[in-house]
């Protein structure tokens, strides 16, 4: 995902801190050679300290500055382009939140829970891959060549 | 360990074994490869997939096809026919088609009674109606553990098969990360893999535009339409048969249950962000 420019500063997320989700990446980022421990889910982690933490500003140093980030969802999703955007909140070059906007699940499936679940959690930020030990990736970067190049021709002749 | 990577059946593979692979065993497996493609592939125009759908007949049953049949009827009852191997025409009309022409043709739903125009035994196959058999919901795993037990054969003890994410384990510990669908960066969790087999699907992995909105190669058999409700699966099992049947299903309604049913450890991610996972202690998920 290519981060844009900043839309708007951490000092304003208070008002839309009801809807992000503490993953509490910045407190994980240094303890993270650690793999073999696994840390347990962090369900208790607060919405009301997102917002507390958010008005600090930037420093020097850091990766990214300091602020909320928001991609359109594009290809990566199975919905319309139109339809998605993601929000990422950075607070001293770690994410602190996640938001997805829009009304991506239009959904065939309404029952998540069930018998059969053994957890469910909001909006998972994860862990940046650089960060955590890990010697393979499962996941959507492989795609064949093939594949590549025939929805680069269609890209390539959208624009036409 | 060494590793041999190379590209087949649409995707990047990679072989890791304590013993370096001869000539001749990588010739062996490549052969291997070779041979499941060209019975099984859709996108080859001499697979004996795409000789059926062009002249439904009987033929001698190959290899791999009652194991695989066998698993699709359990998938189809499961997901409700979600999840069948008749749905080759539906993505070809969406424009998942040999040529990659990603031209969406609309909704295409496949027969509901599939295991009424598909019959297999150990001697024969037969179809009776044309129709094209699509293997994608299990049919790299299954060739993962052909290649997994062809490196067993061959007296290797310790080795992995990785295509393009989809994997199997003979020997100790392998941590794998489970890539964000959202963003390849970041990994949702990690999944520790040993003696067993991993696979994942993600609906971005093989996505397009249609006509009214994105397309992905995880189509509904009953629709012919997308899937929208889930982002990406993993599933953990002892083959990676099982473990892609799995993924392919947490797409579905009966998901949860096809893996409670064989016993299949899973993560799933959906549209929205929210993470689902099975009881379990193979999966992590940085929740």
């Amino acid at each position: 995902m290519k981060l844009s420019t900043p839309v708007r500063h951490g000092s304003a997320l208070a008002g839309i801190a009801g809807t992000l989700l503490l993953a509490g990446c910045a407190a994980e980022a240094s303890s993270a050679e650690t793999t073999k421990d696994t840390t347990p889910p962090q369900s208790t982690a607060t919405p009301s300290a997102t917002s507390g933490s958010s008005s600090s500003t930037g420093e020097s140093g850091a990766v990214y500055k300091d602020g909320t980030y928001t991609a359109d969802g594009s290809y990566q999703t199975p919905e319309t382009v139109e339809k998605i955007s993601v929000s990422i909140t950075v607070h001293d070059d770690a994410v602190t939140a996640v938001e997805v906007t829009g009304d991506p699940q239009a959904a065939e499936t309404k029952h998540y829970q069930g018998q059969f679940i053994g957890g469910i959690s909001a909006q998972v930020v994860g862990k940046k891959l650089d960060d955590i030990s890990v010697s393979r990736v499962s996941g959507s970067s492989l795609t064949s060549k093939g594949f590549t190049q025939a929805l680069d021709a269609i890209r390539t002749e959208a624009k036409r | 360990m060494d590793v041999w990577r190379f590209e087949a059946i649409g995707t990047v593979w990679e072989i890791e074994t304590a013993r370096p692979l001869t000539a001749g065993e990588r010739e062996a497996i490549g052969e291997t490869v070779e041979d499941f493609d060209h019975i099984w592939s859709r996108f080859r125009d001499d697979s004996l997939v795409t000789a059926l759908a062009a002249e439904p007949q009987e033929v001698p049953t190959p290899p791999d096809a009652v194991a695989m049949l066998d698993l699709y009827r359990a998938l189809s009852d499961a997901t409700g026919g979600a999840v069948q191997p008749l749905v080759g025409d539906s993505l070809v009309a969406r424009g998942y088609d040999a040529g990659y022409s990603l031209q969406d043709h609309g909704t295409r739903p496949a027969p509901r009674d599939w295991t009424e125009l598909l019959a297999w035994d150990d001697g024969a196959l037969e179809l009776f109606a044309p129709a094209l058999v699509d293997v994608g919901a299990i049919g790299k795993g299954r060739l993962v553990d052909v290649v997994h037990d062809l490196l067993g054969a061959l007296g290797h003890v310790e080795h992995l098969v990785d295509a393009g994410g989809d994997l199997r384990r003979r020997g100790g510990p392998v941590r794998v990360g489970l890539e964000h669908p959202f963003d390849a960066t970041r990994a949702i969790g990690v999944a520790v893999v040993t003696d067993a087999a991993l696979c994942g699907s993600a609906a971005n992995r093989r996505a397009w535009p249609g006509l009214h909105g994105g397309l992905h190669h995880v189509l509904d058999a009953r629709t012919g339409e997308p899937v929208r409700a889930i982002a990406a699966t993993w599933a953990i099992a002892g083959e990676a048969m099982l473990a892609d049947a799995a993924a392919t299903a947490l797409f579905f309604d009966g998901g949860a249950e096809f893996a409670a049913q064989f016993g299949v450890e899973w993560v799933r991610m959906t549209t929205a962000g929210v993470v689902e996972w099975s009881a379990g202690s193979r999966m992590e998920v940085f929740a």
